[in-house]
């Protein structure tokens, strides 16, 4: 049981999103929640920030504009929190705004950077970001909130993940290849090579770092879930998703690093020692629904899944039980994207 | 701020006919052209068997000639904007400029070019920033179903840009120099010589800007700062060669035209420069014949044109060349039947071929069509009777018609009801078949059944004043409607998915004065436009009866034109309402009202004239955007000579 508990706050720290400890300041974020990133449409920058409550059960919409009286750029990527702050990466702004996480109020803005999607916290001082259009990974120093520097891998970056000294990172857009880097030297040390567009990564509770590939923009390849070692940079084992059809995306895994999540027209659920993909999805994608993005809670195994109908109106949150019964549905803002789950320990409902 | 979401919408219109009664009409009122004209132009017929020449029933309008002298050295965006109220969307001073009627699509708008549609056959749309409007002679606008008598596929409506020989015996050679705000130049050189037989129009032009401009960061850290507009530099060229030749039964025609612009594309606001560039360039090349034997016309045109659009963006590494060349052959034939009718039967074939970095592979595509027009006119009834079949890719599409009925109120005077109910379809773009990814060649075409009735009245109150109103309901029911959006694959993909309903309202009136040296015009439009998706087919949407994204409800215009002896002044106002900007009405663009004043002098000198004029646009400085985060200038200012010789 030890170990259990051991292990589900290694994944929370790993998936990055811990719980506050601080009381937030702000009623509706009292009982922790949610915060859900809104994407909106690509150069409209109408990008806004939700928080679903876990105390009220309810959503709030536009926080970030409503608490800094701008609206927070164009297509916000990924959100991370980290003590108490929550650093929203907006991609088509090139900007991370770093707020508190309970007022939402931006403290810093970290600038100048090219095409920026996912970050990784290295140490109290230091960040890596990924980067869509350039061949760099930047390297921020979160005390003066600046671009200290640049990795060169000569190749795109999406995902990103931290397993002791090593960083992963994916080559998603038009790549195949996961790049190694050590981070107390900041080079690259090795790279494994996957299948096509490697989109999402998680840790398993036995160290095992799983992959999906997408397969690619052209539908050329199948998609792919790799599992590979960590510690050795092997390849432990391939699943080749059935037809050229499946486009899978948003790879999560529950807080005892068990259970693999992910999207793939629904919502798809597969145990890590399972001997093969899942065959059917425990929440259906209904008809005019487009599931965007994942996330389970980390305490109480909730799934969390955004719709982003027709991608130009607002979205929904889908909010089911582990069990995949349905609990509550959510209106946020256009195109709901990631989430990062600020809670307490006391703040679970159901 | 622009957009400003969760706005309860309310609608201000309580009741359309009140506001038909207060808010009186607009348009451009064709025949009504004021001394104003810098050049003469004369009453000129290019060919008797032009395939629109009567047809009644249907609603017409021709800019005036003042309007396009006036606008000679801007582009037709501009032109159109803010002298009709077919709603344009910019992307910003020298941007793409993309046109729509009634609350349909850029894609429903044909832009013709002597009665040849140029649009581009990638996108099924034209940037009317790259038309000169100093490189046609007139400009006419066909609503909804009158776009038939030209096309298929304008179901909004067409633009057709007509050039047009002048058969006397003179030479003018006109140097019109315009110089303007944030480094704007423009150069546009007439020469045009000839005798009753043969006409020869050579025009060059060349224009840019540095574009400058200070605008309102709308979502900038520190609030409300203005910032200056960078990489947004526009440079045009454009070379246009024509031949006329007549005799008593033919008339022969041959016209090119070259033009070529480079854009730097400047960024949405809060997005950080991308180093995005375009450059345009098309070669359009015509040849006409045009026959009457006895009571009939013979029309033969072919026409070869050639887009290319290449789009580079530094930062999402893009490098996307396109090329794309069509070849149409279009015949006519016009004979009349008794006294009263008339039949006329138009030939079309479009063969289109695509080179891109987009596609797959170099793809073609061969349209064609069969249209037959009748004409019936007696005494104060007229009719019009069109059906069109359509060859597309080697399939029949259903047969789309019009049938058109337009009455004189009153015997040898202009009051007339006209009225027509169309269905037209709208072919696939090549974008939409065979985009490398999302393109969807199992697509229907779309179409759309049109109705419209309109009153329109021409009359002379006294004899300086004449008074022109008209007064138009339309409605459009479009089915099968392409929509890119999200499918089975990780792309978007192109469906037929919505379903449009759009109905609303046109009103202009125009009053016109002339009394010795003094005349003046006094115009005033209001449109109304409740463009609604349909039925969805999905319980979530929350599109289903709203207001269709970017098609405002409310749009007004008013102008006051004067002309005293050898100067002239105008004021101009232009209002578009509110526009949303999701499906949902949930985040919408705040509407503006801008307004222009001119000012300026003809001097007649012996054998040639010189006419200089001041333009301040957007006197109040408002700060707006049409497309949203892409500002548009505030309060901008340009001069304009124009130098004439005739021999």
């Amino acid at each position: 049981m030890k170990t259990l508990i051991k292990t589900a706050l290694l994944f929370l720290l790993v998936v990055s999103c811990i719980k506050d400890p601080k009381l937030p300041n702000i009623s509706y974020t009292m009982g922790g929640g949610v915060i859900l990133l809104d994407e909106g449409n690509y150069r409209s920058g109408n990008g806004s920030l939700s928080f679903y409550s876990y105390d009220s059960s309810k959503i709030y919409n536009d926080l970030f504009s409503s608490a800094n009286g701008r609206p927070l750029g164009d297509v916000p990527n990924s959100v991370l929190l980290k003590d108490t702050k929550a650093y929203i990466v907006v991609n088509n702004s090139g900007k991370i705004e770093v707020i508190d996480p309970s007022t939402f109020v931006s403290k810093a803005t970290i600038e100048n950077l090219k095409s920026p999607r996912n970050m990784a916290i290295l140490s109290d001082t230091k960040a890596y970001v990924t980067s869509l259009s350039s061949d760099s990974v930047a390297i921020i120093n979160l005390t003066s909130n600046t671009v200290s520097g640049y990795i060169n891998m000569h190749k795109t970056s999406e995902s990103i993940i931290v397993a002791g000294s090593k960083v992963f990172i994916s080559n998603w857009a038009g790549g195949k290849e996961v790049m190694v880097i050590n981070f107390a030297n900041d080079t690259v040390v090795d790279s494994i090579q996957v299948g096509a567009e490697p989109e999402s990564m998680v840790f398993d509770r036995n160290g095992r770092l799983w992959v999906l590939c997408n397969g690619g923009y052209a539908r050329k390849n199948n998609a792919e879930l790799y599992e590979i070692n960590a510690a050795t940079n092997r390849i432990e084992e391939k699943y080749i998703f059935p037809t050229i059809d499946d486009s899978p995306t948003c790879l999560n895994i529950d807080s005892f690093g068990q259970t693999l999540y992910f999207i793939d027209k629904g919502v798809m659920r597969m145990d890590i020692g399972s001997p093969s993909l899942p065959t059917g999805p425990i929440i259906e994608q209904g008809g005019g629904q487009y599931y965007y993005k994942l996330a389970i809670n980390p305490l109480n195994g909730d799934i969390l899944v955004t719709d982003a109908l027709d991608f130009a109106q607002q979205g929904y949150l889908y909010i089911y039980s582990y069990r995949g019964d349905f609990v509550s549905k959510q209106k946020a803002g256009i195109i709901p994207g990631s989430m990062c789950f600020n809670l307490t320990i006391n703040s679970q409902t159901n | 701020m622009e957009i400003t979401k969760k706005r309860t919408f309310v609608s201000h219109v309580k009741n359309t006919l009140v506001y038909m009664v207060f808010f009186l009409p607009v348009h451009y009122s064709g025949q009504i052209s004021t001394d104003l004209d810098t050049i003469k132009i004369k009453e000129v017929v290019i060919s008797r068997n032009k395939p629109d020449t009567e047809a009644s029933g249907y609603k017409k309008t021709k800019i005036d000639s003042s309007t396009l002298v006036n606008y000679s050295n801007r582009n037709l965006s501009d032109m159109l904007s803010e002298n009709t109220d077919i709603y344009i969307k910019s992307y910003g001073m020298g941007g793409t400029s993309t046109v729509a009627f009634r609350g349909t699509t850029a894609s429903h708008t044909i832009i013709d070019w002597n009665g040849i549609n140029i649009n581009s056959p990638m996108l099924g749309q034209s940037d009317l920033s790259l038309f000169p409007v100093g490189l046609v002679d007139d400009v006419n606008i066909y609503f909804g179903g009158a776009s038939m008598l030209l096309n298929n596929g304008g179901i909004g409506g067409t633009i057709n840009l007509e050039t047009a020989p002048v058969w006397n015996k003179e030479t003018v050679i006109s140097l019109n120099s315009g110089i303007g705000s944030f480094g704007s130049y423009s150069e546009l050189l007439k020469v045009k010589t000839g005798n009753n037989k043969f006409q020869t129009v050579t025009k060059a032009f060349l224009q840019g800007s540095e574009n400058d401009f200070r605008y309102l960061n709308t979502q900038s850290i520190q609030s409300r700062i203005t910032e200056t507009r960078t990489n947004n530099q526009v440079s045009q060229r454009g070379f246009v060669q024509e031949f006329y030749y007549k005799n008593s039964e033919n008339l022969l025609s041959a016209r090119f035209w070259y033009q070529s612009a480079d854009r730097n594309l400047s960024h949405p606001i809060g997005i950080p420069d991308q180093g995005e560039k375009q450059f345009d360039q098309s070669l359009r090349t015509m040849l006409n014949y045009d026959r009457v034997v006895g009571k009939s016309n013979f029309s033969l045109t072919s026409a070869w044109v050639m887009d290319r659009m290449n789009y580079f963006n530094h930062v999402d590494t893009i490098d996307s060349r396109n090329l794309s060349k069509m070849l149409t052959l279009k015949a006519g034939f016009e004979n009349p039947i008794g006294d009263f009718t008339k039949l006329k039967i138009v030939l079309d074939e479009e063969s289109n071929v695509i080179n891109s970095v987009n596609y797959t592979h170099k793809t073609t595509r061969n349209t064609a069509s069969a249209s037959a027009i009748i004409e019936w006119n007696k005494a104060r009834v007229g009719t019009t009777i069109l059906i069109r079949e359509i060859l597309d890719r080697q399939t029949l599409l259903i047969p789309d018609f019009s049938a058109a009925l337009q009455l004189r109120l009153i015997n040898a005077q202009e009051y007339y009801i006209k009225a027509n109910l169309s269905r037209n379809s709208k072919i696939p773009t090549m974008n939409d078949l065979f985009y490398g990814s999302g393109g969807n060649p199992d697509l229907k075409n779309e179409y759309s059944l049109i109705y419209e009735i309109s009153y329109e009245m021409n009359q002379k109150i006294s004899v300086p004043l004449r008074l022109k109103y008209n007064l138009t309901f339309f409605r459009y029911a479009i089915d099968d409607m392409i929509q890119w959006q999200p499918g089975e694959q990780i792309y978007w993909t192109a469906e037929n998915i919505k379903k449009v309903i759009s109905s609303g309202a046109e009103s202009s009136l125009s009053v016109d004065y002339k009394y010795n040296h003094l005349n003046a015009t006094i115009k005033a439009g209001y449109i109304l436009t409740l463009a609604k998706y349909g039925e969805s087919k999905y319980k979530n949407d929350n599109s289903e009866g709203k207001q269709l994204m970017y098609v405002p409800v409310n749009q007004a215009n008013a102008s006051l034109r004067m002309g005293y002896k050898s100067f002239y002044t105008s004021w101009v106002s232009s209002f578009t309402g509110t526009r949303y900007t999701a499906t949902d009405n949930s985040a919408f663009l705040n509407g503006y009202f801008i307004n222009n004043v001119m000012a300026g002098m003809k001097l007649p000198l012996k054998s040639s004239s010189v006419d200089i004029n001041f333009n301040v646009e957007n006197l109040f400085n408002i700060n707006y955007q049409s497309i949203a985060n892409y500002p548009l200038p505030g309060r901008y200012y340009n001069i304009k000579i124009l130098f004439q010789f005739i021999k």
